[in-house]
């Protein structure tokens, strides 16, 4: 493999996604260090899952380039690979595989051979197993471990996507609004548990909810048409006229 | 924790009512009288055979519909590309016993006169090469199909339809003269198998009873891939494409795995019905013939595998029944079925069965539910 | 025994004898007929058709059909009605004799027949048969018609018929060796002029030791006229590409409004233009039976009828079916394949299996000419009526309110809803219409298909391949998908035959959709992904 180019983990350089003219991301630069916790924030239709969208393969940018670990160049691989190179992603409407049962979507997401053939053969091993067991345990689902996914409530959903996103053992987690349709005790749990999530591997948040923002505590970058509008700890970001004028209010 | 095994009660049942099956049909044929109550008449065990076949074709069309979310409105060219493979065999057999007597070439090719033997028809004579293409074909066939269709994640309707302009064209081509087997008419006045005469009785059971046992190994491969991690897999593909896409499984690999295994199946399936039946003609690729495979499937439970050899029984001795008693009014009732299944009994027969068992079950002390499928999978 | 019949005939055999004493060229060729020696039969012909005698042209035409018969010596004509003439004199002959047998020809007597029939009638007074002589004298080149020729190029007054007969003495002109040069090349360019098959054919087998620059000329016009046919030609067959087109466009464009609307995969959508066939049926049937005169305003007549019919098919299906299964477009298309049995089933038990009769109205028989097109009026028709039913269903959607439900509902079904419009019975009227566009289309495909139970099945797969070519949601995309298929397929004809081509098609557009898996003209956006 070649030396990587940028120490930093993710690399965004002026990417730029256009849908029939329309700039969704206009020439869009970020940084994520490694174990470093990120959180976007940005008006609707700023481009923040369009961004999130690019990182993981769904879309294509037009321009622009997308480097993992200073070496993948993540717009020229797909989905499945990108997944593989350690990037998870928890979506904004979360989506489990509802017809499963809630271990068994766990049990789908564990790091392990993506192969068919090797899908074919795989027996559970006592060290999955426990592995199973203690991710439920984290994102406090053992209850629920037999219920069908589709059954869970939302804010259950999302918990599980958070579980099945660590069970992919990513160097990258991609968050988009884990505390939409949350309660206030569950937004502040979320809040912990990503904290905790953070210490060993970066963590990139979408999220409208400030208090939640707040509860992390990062450094935090403003989206605004696509770019980036300001960069910076909160208080400073927020303090910021622009921010204020197009997202925040006064 | 709960775990599917390969042989849980269903999968115990379909295996025991099979070796029954293949049991009780030669001894019914064979030593009760015939004119007694329990008798199976000698046209009724090929008929029998028949049906086990397409059990076996309906089993390979739920494997990837009922846990992959895969409609394949084609599969009858799989079943029929096995057929033909059986079927050249079967003609090489019938050696110069044909009307022409020529030892090498089949009737049809000396009425055309044709001189030599195409290329693509050597080493038929040889059965063992002709079971290998009787797999070989349909599978290479859907592995190419495939590797083009998922690769260009064309899924959903798109793909029903092209699978069945596939299975149109090869209806078209295999019309055609030139392509060199026989046309309109197809393969047929077969003498033996194997040097055992077709017409003889003792054949007709032997035949039966290997159906039942390919329809069992059939079931017994499906059961092993649904219940293992890859069925896992499939389903997740079934419910939430893109989902299992992000963490990093490569659908289209899975779906071609799975198509592509589900094809052979069905040139198996077609490789069993032909020397029961005795005949195979371009008919067999009929768009009409596919859609109607996917019936039997719905009918007895998109998604549990026994469901489908139920439903394909069940229909067929339907059609066999209305077609004797009331010849005219057997579209309208298949037709009916198709609106009937799909309006009222999404989950088909044995799908409905199973709710209403759970339903029994949930008031007394709770046992694990089936693994069921989703109203709208698409 | 001497029969009666044995005297009668040796009567009438001294009576021909007698007749011969005082005869003409006429009746002294008459009997080298019955010598059955080619060369005879070709002098006496030649003898014949120069005789000027009022019956020669009837020998000659009876030579040429083969009911000129011979027997003892004498000559008989028989009429294309059955009845014996005596050649000699034109009068009905009794019992025929027995040995009668009819005078053989081979290839050459049958040139020099069709030179003299050319010579015969290259005069007469009907232009119809001196178009036919002139056509004759140009395939047989018979020098002998050449003064007949100019002496009837100097009379005609008929422009095509004066062409013809042009053309006619070139093709002489130009295989006589004795001939000036300037004199074939002059026929050489009236055969340029005339470009058809035929006058390549004359060009290219030029004989033996012509002057090089008449070879050249001719090898030249050859050469221009073969590639003009070519352009003619192809242009022949994207008028059949066309006219398939429009047949497939008429088809699929009510299930693009239903598919592209609603999701909908409607398998009984042929069946919709079957009921359209079957309406202009039963239309035609009640008019024959109450008001014939009407007959040619029977089309007219069905297409309402058809629309209402097919159209109220569909809203039927569409509440009672299909409205419980939006979002489930797999189910959707078993669910409405069981209708199309249905309703096929219905059809046979009601008219039977068999093809019906539709008729095609006195206006529609016939060709439009264009150069050297030749475009029947039925396709025509076909063509003008396809163009008619796409403008105006643009029109519909894009100016109507309805349109912009229907535009609404397809580009976003729950915000359409949630705004207040009345989905379910926009998704009602949408299937109605696209039933009922199908019914109209049934009624034009009655002029150029089968009317029977599984006309609605022949056009389902390529109604589908249109659809999934064009793109769904978009009118357009039909229509490029359909004209592009229905030329394609015309031009892949020729050169596949009609089942390879086809076949190639389907592989093509497999193919195709790998590339752009929603076709041609997709929707875009977030809407389609969900
Ligand atoms: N596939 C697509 N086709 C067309 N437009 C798109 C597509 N995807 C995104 N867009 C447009 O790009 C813009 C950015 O969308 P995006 O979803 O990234 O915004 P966002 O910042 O995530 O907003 P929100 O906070 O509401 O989730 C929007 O205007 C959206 O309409
Ligand atoms: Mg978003």
């Amino acid at each position: 493999m070649t030396e990587p180019v940028t120490p930093t983990l993710l690399y965004l350089d002026n990417v730029t996604v256009s849908f029939d003219g329309f700039r969704a991301l206009n020439a869009l630069s970020l940084a994520i260090d490694h174990a470093e916790m990120r959180a976007i924030i940005g008006p609707n239709g700023a481009g923040k899952t369009t961004m999130m969208d690019v990182i993981t393969g769904k879309t294509r940018p037009n321009e622009g380039s997308a480097l993992f670990e200073g070496m993948h160049d993540l717009t020229s691989l797909d989905e499945a690979a990108i997944a593989e190179l350690g990037i998870g992603r928890k979506f904004q409407t979360p989506t489990v595989f509802d017809m499963h049962t809630v271990e068994d979507n766990v049990l789908l997401a564990l790091k392990d051979d993506r192969r068919p053939f090797s899908a074919l053969f795989s027996r559970r091993t006592a060290s999955e197993r426990e592995r199973v067991d203690a991710l439920l345990e984290r994102v406090r689902l053992t209850a629920h471990r037999r219920r069908k996914a589709g059954e869970l409530s939302h804010g259950q959903k999302q918990w599980l996507e958070i579980g099945m996103l660590l069970a992919q053992e990513p160097k990258l987690l991609l968050v988009d609004e884990p505390a939409a349709g949350m309660t206030d005790q569950e937004t502040a749990d979320t809040a912990d548990l990503l904290r905790d999530i953070a210490k060993t591997r970066a963590v990139v948040v979408v999220e409208h909810d400030m208090t939640f923002v707040r509860d992390l505590d990062v450094k935090v970058t403003c989206l605004h048409e696509g770019s980036v509008l300001a960069e910076g700890p909160l208080d400073v970001v927020s303090a910021n006229e622009r921010v204020i004028e197009v997202y925040l209010g006064r | 924790m709960k775990t599917q095994s390969l042989l849980d009660r269903q999968a115990v049942i379909v295996l025991s009512l099979l070796g029954l099956a293949a049991v009780l049909v030669p001894v019914l044929n064979v030593m009760t009288a015939p004119g007694s109550a329990l008798h199976i008449s000698d046209h009724l065990v090929p008929l029998l055979g028949k049906y086990l076949s397409f059990a076996l074709l309906a089993l390979s069309v739920d494997l990837i519909w009922g846990f992959c979310g895969i409609l394949s409105l084609g599969h009858g060219a799989f079943f029929a590309l096995g057929g033909y493979a059986m079927g050249m065999y079967l003609m090489r057999q019938i050696g110069p016993r044909g009307v022409y007597a020529d030892p090498i070439l089949p009737d049809f090719m000396v009425f055309l006169n044709w001189k030599d033997l195409p290329w693509f028809w050597y080493g038929f004579d040889w059965f063992p090469y002709a079971a290998i293409m009787v797999l070989l074909v349909p599978g290479a066939l859907a592995f190419v199909f495939g590797w083009f269709a998922f690769r260009s994640r064309v899924t959903g309707v798109y793909l029903s339809i092209i699978t069945q302009a596939m299975t149109f064209a090869l209806m078209l081509a295999f019309f055609r003269n030139d392509m060199g087997f026989g046309g309109n008419n197809g393969l047929t006045d077969f003498k033996e198998i194997l040097g055992f005469p077709l017409q003889s009785e003792s054949t007709r059971i032997v035949l039966f009873v290997l159906s039942a046992v390919a329809l069992a190994a059939g079931y017994l491969l499906c059961r092993w891939i649904v219940t293992s991690k890859l069925g896992k897999v499939l389903v997740a593909v079934r419910d939430a494409e893109s989902r299992t896409r992000f963490l990093g499984y490569r659908v289209e690999h899975y779906k071609l795995a799975v198509f592509t295994v589900s094809a052979m199946l069905a040139g198996l399936a077609g490789a069993l019905y032909v020397p029961q039946v005795g005949i195979i003609n371009p008919g067999e690729f009929a768009p009409a013939n596919s859609i109607e495979v996917v019936i039997w499937v719905a009918v007895g439970g998109r998604g549990t595998l026994a469901g489908a050899i139920l439903g394909a029984l069940v229909v067929n001795a339907g059609k066999t029944w209305f077609t004797g008693a009331l010849p005219e009014f057997w579209l309208f009732a298949l037709g009916g079925l198709f609106v009937f299944v799909t309006l009222l009994m999404p989950r088909g027969i044995l799908g409905t069965a199973q709710d209403a068992w759970t339903r029994a079950r949930a008031r007394l002390p709770s046992r694990s539910a089936p693994n069921a499928l989703p109203h709208a999978a698409e | 025994m001497i029969s009666l019949r044995n005297i009668l005939q040796a009567f009438v055999l001294l009576l021909g004898m007698a007749t011969c004493a005082y005869a003409g060229p006429y009746e002294d060729a008459l009997p080298k007929f019955a010598a059955d020696s080619y060369s005879d039969t070709e002098a006496a012909l030649g003898a014949v058709a120069g005789s000027g005698h009022p019956l020669s042209l009837s020998v000659v035409e009876a030579l040429r059909d083969g009911r000129l018969l011979a027997a003892n010596g004498q000559i008989f004509i028989r009429e294309p009605s059955g009845n014996l003439l005596n050649a000699v004199t034109g009068q009905a002959f009794g019992p025929a004799p027995q040995n009668l047998k009819a005078v053989r020809i081979n290839n050459r007597v049958r040139r020099a027949v069709e030179a003299a029939m050319g010579g015969l009638t290259l005069l007469s007074s009907d232009a119809g048969a001196r178009m036919d002589a002139a056509r004759a004298v140009f395939r047989s080149r018979d020098a002998a018609a050449l003064p007949t020729l100019q002496q009837a190029i100097a009379k005609e007054t008929h422009a095509d018929v004066k062409q013809a007969l042009e053309s006619a003495r070139a093709a002489i002109l130009l295989n006589q060796a004795d001939v000036s040069p300037t004199d074939r090349l002059a026929a050489i360019a009236s055969l340029r002029s005339r470009g058809d098959q035929e006058a390549v054919a004359l060009l290219s087998t030029l004989p033996a030791g012509a002057p090089p620059e008449v070879a050249e000329a001719a090898s030249q016009a050859a050469a221009a006229i073969r590639s003009r046919l070519e352009l003619w030609n192809a242009a022949q067959n994207v008028w059949y590409g066309i006219s398939l087109g429009s047949v497939l466009l008429l088809a699929a464009i009510g299930l693009a409004i239903t598919f592209g609307t609603m999701g909908v995969i409607n398998m009984a959508h042929g069946e919709m233009v079957m009921i359209g066939a079957y309406t202009t049926f039963v239309v035609q049937e009640l008019i024959r039976a109450y008001a014939p005169g009407m007959f040619g305003a029977s089309l007219f007549i069905a297409l309402p009828l058809a629309f209402l019919v097919a159209g109220s098919i569909g809203v039927l299906i569409e509440r009672t079916v299909i409205r419980f299964l939006y979002g489930r477009p797999l189910e959707t298309l078993l669910a409405t394949w069981g209708l199309s049995l249905i309703l096929q089933q219905t059809v046979r038990t009601i008219f039977g299996p068999t093809n019906r009769e539709v008729g095609t109205p006195a206006w529609m028989s016939g060709a439009l000419e264009v150069g050297s097109l030749s475009l029947t009026y039925n396709r025509v028709a076909i063509v003008v009526f396809a163009a008619t039913v796409f403008v105006t269903l643009l029109l519909v959607l894009r100016y109507t309110s309805l349109g912009l439900y229907v535009r609404a509902v397809t580009q976003n079904r729950r915000m359409a809803g949630s705004m207040g419009i009345r989905t379910n019975r926009i998704d009602a009227l949408a299937f109605g219409l696209g039933s009922g566009v199908a019914g109209i289309a049934g009624v034009a495909l009655s002029q150029i298909d089968n009317v029977s139970p599984n006309l609605g099945q022949s056009y389902i797969i390529d109604s589908f391949m249109v659809v999934v070519f064009g793109g769904v949601g978009n009118l357009w995309g039909t229509l490029v998908g359909a004209m592009t298929l229905g030329v394609a397929n015309k031009l892949l004809e020729p050169y596949a035959g009609a089942v390879l081509g086809k076949i190639v098609l389907l592989i093509a557009i497999i193919l195709f959709i790998q590339r752009r898996p929603r076709g041609l003209f997709a929707l875009k956006g977030r809407a389609v992904e969900a």
